[in-house]
């Protein structure tokens, strides 16, 4: 026994299993700390995540946190991931040593359906069982003694949330050994027969394992029809057998599609009889009483309008004071570095490169944390399945449904999450409108470039003496990139992914205070990405700006004439006959370029190139106004009218310029079609639009 | 009749669950299936909440159209 302790090879992993809503996520950090990894699956998108289980001894656990999923009939990318793990068929993670399944005690019947198929893969398993209190508090006790007598298997009674039962169960996860249970689920007994049959046809003929023939046997046995995939992948024999199978049960009376999750909650119900003891009858929850008017169908618009203003409201006026402190911050510095450094190359690269670089972006901080503090309150409190519901019906105007609702909002925040969101959605049509739409949702990426823009060019002045137009422009440009891809996403549901109309189901956890620690971690965990992004990508991006905006060198030159003369000017200058329709010259050009890097880049362009352009008094003279001054040579107006800083925001509204978001799409999708496809027509569409406005203005003599 | 026309609060008894496979597949998975005992939680424009012991499920109407039910006693 000691000895085998010491020859462990590899350290033994353990999936960490569950319906959504288990409360999962808290038990996998209640177990591991912070010491977790986070990457993606090979070829996929959905999140892989590790993390060390540490015991004294420098003894340790892999735990891998598997996607939440009700079923391992799997219908999303999530599930399917899950699935795979458990039945030991995915090339990329090697099938776990135990499995912990998070069971929902208030849920019992429900969660131990996933249990049942867990079990039946012949993975020794624990069971925590969690959300105690709510169960009790609902009127439920359950004997977890007795469920795991029952079982034959460790149940661990938990509240994951006041970290009670967690030791138990890092104790239970030390066991050497786990009993392993035989099935002990059953089905009419013609039923297994031909199950046992059909699951050796496919061993014989795909050489698949035991487990992965009896899931796939039970899946083709139960199916209504099977699919063209099916048909083509499955040897011919055992499509025949199959036909046969069918026939029989039919002959002999089976519902073919309702036998097996029948046999199942059987199952479940002669176990959950002896362990549950309702104390008092459950009549309607408080969930349900605040659902009754959180849903309803008329005070439930008004308080989703009332949350979406309450978000926006607070993320543009809250984020003003923290942003004014990083702007002077980042001035402070600039001021201390320009007098401790001699002048010089080496000063400028540091100054008008680096820092002008990384401290535009850098400001938009507190923006990003409030959004993505919302996002996680509003998931977290359960009212994010809510919205969803109450937006479906809206949605299905647009052939979208209900849960494409969540990744458009997360959009608001960053396209990559909002991509990444629609991995719940089942249909791959209704899926794929949501992701090529998502981006024209303007993210806050775009935010410093429409501030920037219309600090620039729109004069603030009150229209109708009541809203003042710098924030009206504002609210537009977002409205516009809604209804842009509420629009696409119907023409592309009309024609391109013409399909059934999508149905939408979804769980609605019950309503739950906040965990404002796991909302904090995870913005912390956005806000070191996007710091991350700041100190790498966008400052070596500023950098090599100053160079490309600063080299070949003309001695004695004004810096205008400089800029000119320098690579990125050249290169303005080379697509400057594409954008000039459009209004642009080469300097914003210059920012259109850098702008594939990242949208925000326009701003810190902009900062480097005035500042290299400007003359001495750059330092006192803001961005702002050295904008205001410029003067187009060709028109002898100033180049920032209000009709430039409009089309130039329009662009961005539509425009895809966004490397991150082309790599997930790829990612994704699984190849270039699409995403290549989303850069030509999003690129098209903000190219005419842009050309329209700026035309229609110039005929018009509007704000030229 | 089917689960849109129960009204909010009432207790029903599923038949039939007739909605694509793989959706009538996932429903009773999640407890919607036939001879279950659910309640109808609330309604919202066609839009259905439903409730299968502690569980709450929000529906669309196309799905809560193809959910046939009879009142249970």
């Amino acid at each position: 026994m000691r000895d085998s302790q010491h020859t462990i090879v590899r350290p033994r992993t353990v999936a960490l299993a569950g319906n959504p809503n288990s409360g999962k996520t808290t038990v996998f950090n209640a177990l591991t700390g912070l010491r977790h990894k986070v990457g993606n699956y090979p070829g996929v998108t959905v999140e892989k995540k590790v993390g060390k289980i540490q015991y004294e001894g420098n003894h340790a656990l892999l735990l891998l946190d598997l996607p939440g999923t009700y079923s391992l009939n799997a219908n999303s990318p999530d599930e399917r991931i899950a699935t795979d793990i458990l039945l030991g068929r995915a090339d990329h993670t090697e099938r776990p040593d135990l499995v912990v399944c998070v069971v929902d005690a208030a849920n019992l019947e429900r969660n131990l359906y996933l249990v049942s198929q867990i079990l039946d893969q012949g993975i020794p398993t624990i069971i925590a069982l969690n959300m105690m209190d709510i169960a009790e508090s609902q009127g439920a006790r359950i004997d977890s003694n007795a469920l795991a007598r029952q079982l034959g298997i460790p149940v661990i009674p938990m509240i994951a949330s006041r970290g009670q039962g967690i030791q138990e169960l890092r104790v239970a996860l030390r066991q050497p050994h786990v009993p392993l249970q035989a099935r002990s689920w059953h089905m009419p007994e013609p039923v297994e027969r031909e199950w046992e049959e059909l699951a050796g046809l496919l061993q014989k003929y795909h050489r698949l394992n035991a487990s992965t023939a009896h899931h796939e046997a039970l899946a083709l046995l139960t199916t209504a029809a099977t699919s063209q995939e099916d048909r083509q992948r499955i040897a011919p024999e055992v499509l025949e057998h199959l036909a046969k199978d069918w026939q029989k049960l039919e002959f002999l009376g089976y519902n073919r599609q309702t036998v097996a999750i029948d046999a199942r909650y059987h199952w479940i119900r002669s176990i959950t009889r002896g362990v549950s003891k309702r104390t008092f009858a459950a009549g309607l929850t408080t969930s349900d009483r605040i659902d009754s008017v959180v849903t309803h169908h008329v005070w439930g618009i008004f308080i989703f309008l009332a949350v979406m203003a309450l978000m926006f409201q607070t993320i543009f006026s809250w984020a003003e004071t923290p942003m004014n402190w990083i702007g002077h911050g980042f001035d402070w510095i600039a001021f201390q570095a320009r007098a401790a450094l001699p002048p010089g190359d080496m000063r400028d690269l540091l100054l008008n490169g680096a820092l002008a670089g990384v401290a535009s972006v850098t400001m938009f901080l507190p923006q990003i944390l409030l959004l993505f503090f919302f996002l996680g309150f509003l998931e977290d409190t359960g009212y994010m399945a809510r919205a969803a519901l109450i937006m479906d019906r809206f949605m299905s105007r647009f052939g979208l449904h209900g849960k494409s609702f969540i990744p458009l909002l997360s959009s608001f925040a960053c396209a990559i999450p909002g991509i990444m969101a629609t991995r719940t959605i089942e249909n791959q049509r209704d899926r794929l409108a949501t992701m090529l739409v998502a981006p024209l949702i303007s993210c806050s990426a775009r935010l410093p470039v429409y501030s920037l823009l219309i600090a620039a060019t729109i004069p603030s002045i009150a229209v109708l003496h009541i809203v003042s137009l710098p924030a009206l422009v504002m609210f537009s440009m977002y409205f516009l990139g809604l209804v842009a891809a509420l629009s696409i996403a119907t023409l592309f549901k009309k024609t391109l992914l013409r399909g059934a109309p999508p149905v939408f189901y979804m769980e609605l956890p019950p309503y739950k205070l906040p965990g404002i620690k796991s909302i904090l971690v995870q913005m912390g965990e956005r806000a070191l990405l996007f710091v991350r992004n700041a100190g790498t990508i966008i400052l070596g991006a500023s950098i090599l700006l100053w160079f490309f905006a600063s080299y070949p060198r003309l001695e004695g030159a004004a810096p205008s004439e400089q800029l000119q003369h320098s690579l990125a000017g050249r290169l303005g200058r080379a697509i400057e006959p594409v954008i000039r329709p459009l209004g642009f010259d080469w300097k914003i050009g210059i920012g259109l370029v850098s702008s594939v890097f990242q949208r925000e880049m326009f701003v810190s362009t902009m900062g480097t190139i005035y500042n290299i352009q400007s003359e001495d008094n750059a330092a006192t003279m803001s961005l702002k106004e050295q904008m205001q001054r410029d003067i187009d040579p060709q028109t002898g107006r100033a180049l920032f009218s209000p009709l430039t800083g409009v089309s130039l925001m329009i662009f961005y509204v539509l425009s895809m310029q966004c490397i991150s978001t082309v790599a997930v799409m790829r990612r994704e999708t699984n190849g270039w079609k699409w995403p290549i496809f989303q850069i030509a027509y999003m690129t098209a569409m903000a190219y005419i639009a842009t050309f329209a406005v700026h035309r229609v203005g110039v005929f018009l003599g509007i704000g030229v | 009749m089917t689960l849109l026309e129960v009204p909010a609060g009432a207790r029903v008894r599923i038949h039939q669950v007739k909605a694509r496979p793989e959706v009538s597949l996932r429903l009773r998975e999640l407890g919607l299936c036939e001879e279950a005992v659910i309640s109808c939680v609330s309604k919202n424009r066609g839009n259905v909440i439903c409730g299968i012991r502690n569980t709450r499920i929000g529906l669309d109407h196309r799905l809560a159209r193809s959910i046939h039910v009879s009142v249970a006693e």
